[in-house]
């Protein structure tokens, strides 16, 4: 029953790895008792962590209420809960809904007064409760009644869904998936038909994962893949049959934090950029000095590790991070392999900027922040020098340092463990972030022309407006959550409350996506506006634009469109605010610039009034195309 | 810190009891907080920490103090040396 020795397994020492990170910012006492908890597995222990931590909640960050629905007992997890989501940069508070009460729970709408709204949802639920017979097949009508038993189970998984839908005012849901039950008889036999245990298991896990890719805002918690990952000894049969809690000590801990790495995606925005180098990295060897031909990449050891290596960047960027080269060499040289390397899997195109010289590499990665109008804590750092990794450190703390050793497989390693680039959805504006910076830097290069307007014009833009809803969802919550410079209150509204702005009253809640002669951009700036004290009054709550499309006069745009629906629904005055950050001083003169009135300073914010409010063009360069006009 | 009494200090912390307490005062009957829910938590403690596993007729014996330490007797752990911090 009992795991006991506090050794660690491979898969715990991956997870202390990251909960290093996560905690790295907490003062020492904070740190040691986490650490502590994590590799001991004691309740007092946990405890002590969690009220070391309770101390400080207040600098912690946002408050994140997750809820909790399972067909098995998670109350003994609860410290370990709080403990694991504590770490996140979150005031997280779990809470659990009555046991295996996951549809009569769900049933209650959000807005009732018994039940509070939360951050996000969870459903965690095994086989060994919603399909039982499974694991009995033979005493349950094997194989027809068994598959006719899987089929209603997987419209259940359907039905939950919907209610949450109906119910959750746009609360994400995670879905975990089911492990393979660790204490069945006849394993041979339960692997030998496709209605047998397994076999169902898989098809109510396909469900799960089928059910979370179509649905916005439903995710799945794959705990699956992690009882695979953690092997039996996540489980714990005794206090299984004593209290219908599963989990070993260690396998609660575990399970905890891998809930919390989960979370994590809904309140730490992944990192943007990988900046990384190439010689004992992309390939083995140096190629100023053992030329091309020296260079060690392709199938045959070690460079296959590079190749997978490369393979790994490949697919980084293809899920929209960029990719950014800082390499001391000479520019010729660091091309040649690129140009003549046969095995090279990356191209000299896939990197948005590189920086090839030798001066330092923290100046090279302070430049291309800037070429790509990103922050600085938008980069992580990938390099075999220790040298290099050491003055990064040093000079920029705010860049992730991924690897700690010059060994390529180490490397390679970093790679696969990061959390860094967690996300939970991969968005058409991820999958063409790359081609969109690529581009832009095309602009960039024909915009030499004296007179910008011309040059504007020259890119055959065209503002389509949006209703913000169902189909643009995703990403206006995306950028709300993640843009900071052209932001000019920085709210950063979950998907819930975006949908309770929207549906109140007077609100317009608009979404621009930009299309120009290089193709369509996506949605890339977002204004949300509620009703004041009066009908006659609007209060702009958030305003902002992505830094793919800073320069061209969007805003303008959207404020126009904003105008006209303001116009219509007979607003006489418009208000707004200006919150000051430590990256948005790009927009502190926008409202003077669109004619607002300051009218006072509140709280480190400027207060702005337009009125009468009155019609205004969009900018010639970008000719409106508005629906709903 | 009792060094010589790993199981009574695990029960001391456990249940968030004053250091001065009663061996004998540690029993289920007498302390509130040790309902089912604790009564969990405690087996996978004292399994974490005494690197053993109990059987049935054992967990229905973890009521106090000497209830514990006797079972524990019997498993042959020496309470003077636990094995896990």
């Amino acid at each position: 029953m009992g795991l006991g020795a506090a050794v660690l397994t491979p898969t715990q020492v991956k997870t202390a790895n990251l909960i290093r990170q996560w905690i790295s910012g907490f003062p020492g006492i904070q740190k040691q008792a986490v650490q502590q908890a994590f590799e001991s597995a004691s309740l007092p222990k946990i405890r002590r962590a969690l009220r070391l931590l309770e101390e400080l909640q207040e600098q912690r960050g946002p408050r994140l209420d997750v809820e909790l629905l399972s067909t098995y007992n998670l109350e003994p997890l609860l410290p370990v809960l709080q403990l694991a989501m504590n770490c996140l940069p979150s005031r997280a508070c779990p809470r659990l809904a009555p046991l295996n009460s996951i549809e009569s729970h769900m049933a209650q709408p959000a807005q009732s007064q018994v039940r509070a709204v939360f951050g996000a949802r969870m459903i965690i639920w095994r086989i060994e409760e919603v399909l039982p017979e499974a694991l009995y097949p033979f005493s349950h009508g094997f194989p027809e009644r068994l598959s006719a038993s899987v089929d209603q189970l997987l419209e259940r998984i359907e039905r939950v869904v919907a209610l949450h839908r109906r119910n959750s005012l746009g609360t994400p849901l995670f879905l975990s998936t089911m492990p393979l039950p660790v204490n069945l008889a006849n394993p041979v036999a339960a692997a030998q038909h496709c209605a047998g245990p397994y076999a169902s298991v898989s098809r109510v896990n396909q469900k799960i994962y089928e059910v979370a890719a179509r649905g916005v805002g439903v995710h799945v918690l794959d705990l699956a893949s992690w009882a695979a990952f953690e092997g039996e000894a996540h489980a714990d049969a005794m206090v299984d049959f004593l209290a219908r809690q599963p989990l070993s000590a260690k396998g609660q801990v575990s399970f905890a934090f891998f809930i919390a790495r989960c979370l994590r995606s809904l309140v730490v925005p992944r990192r943007k950029v990988l900046a990384l180098d190439l010689d004992n990295t992309l390939w083995g060897g140096v190629v100023g000095e053992d030329g091309v031909n020296g260079l060690k990449l392709g199938h045959e050891f070690p460079g296959n590790v590079h190749l997978r290596i490369q393979r790994e960047l490949l697919e980084l960027r293809h899920r929209g991070v960029l990719l950014v080269l800082l390499s001391k060499n000479n520019e010729a040289d660091a091309r040649q392999p690129f140009e003549s390397l046969p095995s090279m899997i990356l191209k000299w195109t896939d990197f948005a900027v590189r920086k090839i010289n030798w001066n330092h590499k923290h100046e090279n990665l302070r430049e291309a922040a800037r070429e790509l109008g990103l922050g600085i804590d938008s980069f992580a750092f990938l390099d075999d020098s220790d040298y290099e990794r050491e003055q990064m450190r040093q000079v920029m703390p705010e860049v992730l340092i991924l690897n700690d050793s010059s060994d390529p497989l180490q490397t390679l390693r970093a790679l696969w463990e990061t959390d860094a680039f967690d996300s939970l959805v991969v968005t058409e504006e991820d999958r063409g972030r790359h081609r969109d910076y690529t581009l832009r830097e095309a602009r960039e290069v024909e915009g030499h022309q004296e007179d910008l307007e011309v040059f504007l014009k020259s890119l055959e833009m065209e503002a389509a407006i949006e209703e913000v809803g169902p189909s643009n969802m995703e990403r206006v919550v995306t950028m709300l959550g993640k843009t900071n410079q052209f932001n000019l209150t920085t709210h950063r509204h979950s998907r819930r409350h975006v949908e309770t702005m929207r549906a109140s009253p007077g609100s317009i809640a608009l979404a621009l996506r930009l299309r120009d002669k290089f193709g369509d951009q996506g949605i890339i700036a977002v204004l949300l506006a509620v009703r004041g004290d009066n009908a006659a009054t609007l209060v702009i709550d958030s305003f902002l634009v992505s830094c793919r499309a800073l320069g061209r006069g969007v805003e303008d745009a959207l404020w126009a469109a904003m105008l006209r629906r303001a116009l219509r629904k007979d607003v006489q005055r418009v208000e707004a605010k200006y919150t000051p950050t430590a990256k948005n001083s790009i927009v502190a003169g926008l409202y003077d610039r669109l004619g607002l009135r300051r009218i006072r300073h509140n709280s480190g914010s400027t207060c702005y009034l337009l009125e009468p409010v009155t019609f205004v063009e969009s900018p010639p360069w970008i000719p409106l195309k508005d629906e709903n006009q | 810190m009792n060094k010589n009494d790993p199981l009574l200090d695990l029960l001391l912390e456990f249940f968030d009891l004053p250091a001065g307490t009663r061996p004998e005062n540690i029993r289920q009957q007498l302390l509130p907080s040790w309902d089912s829910l604790a009564m969990v938590q405690l087996i996978t403690e004292l399994e974490r920490k005494f690197l053993v596993n109990f059987d049935i007729e054992e967990i229905q014996r973890l009521r106090s103090y000497h209830e514990i330490g006797d079972v524990l007797s019997r498993k042959a752990v020496s309470l003077k040396a636990p094995l896990v911090s």
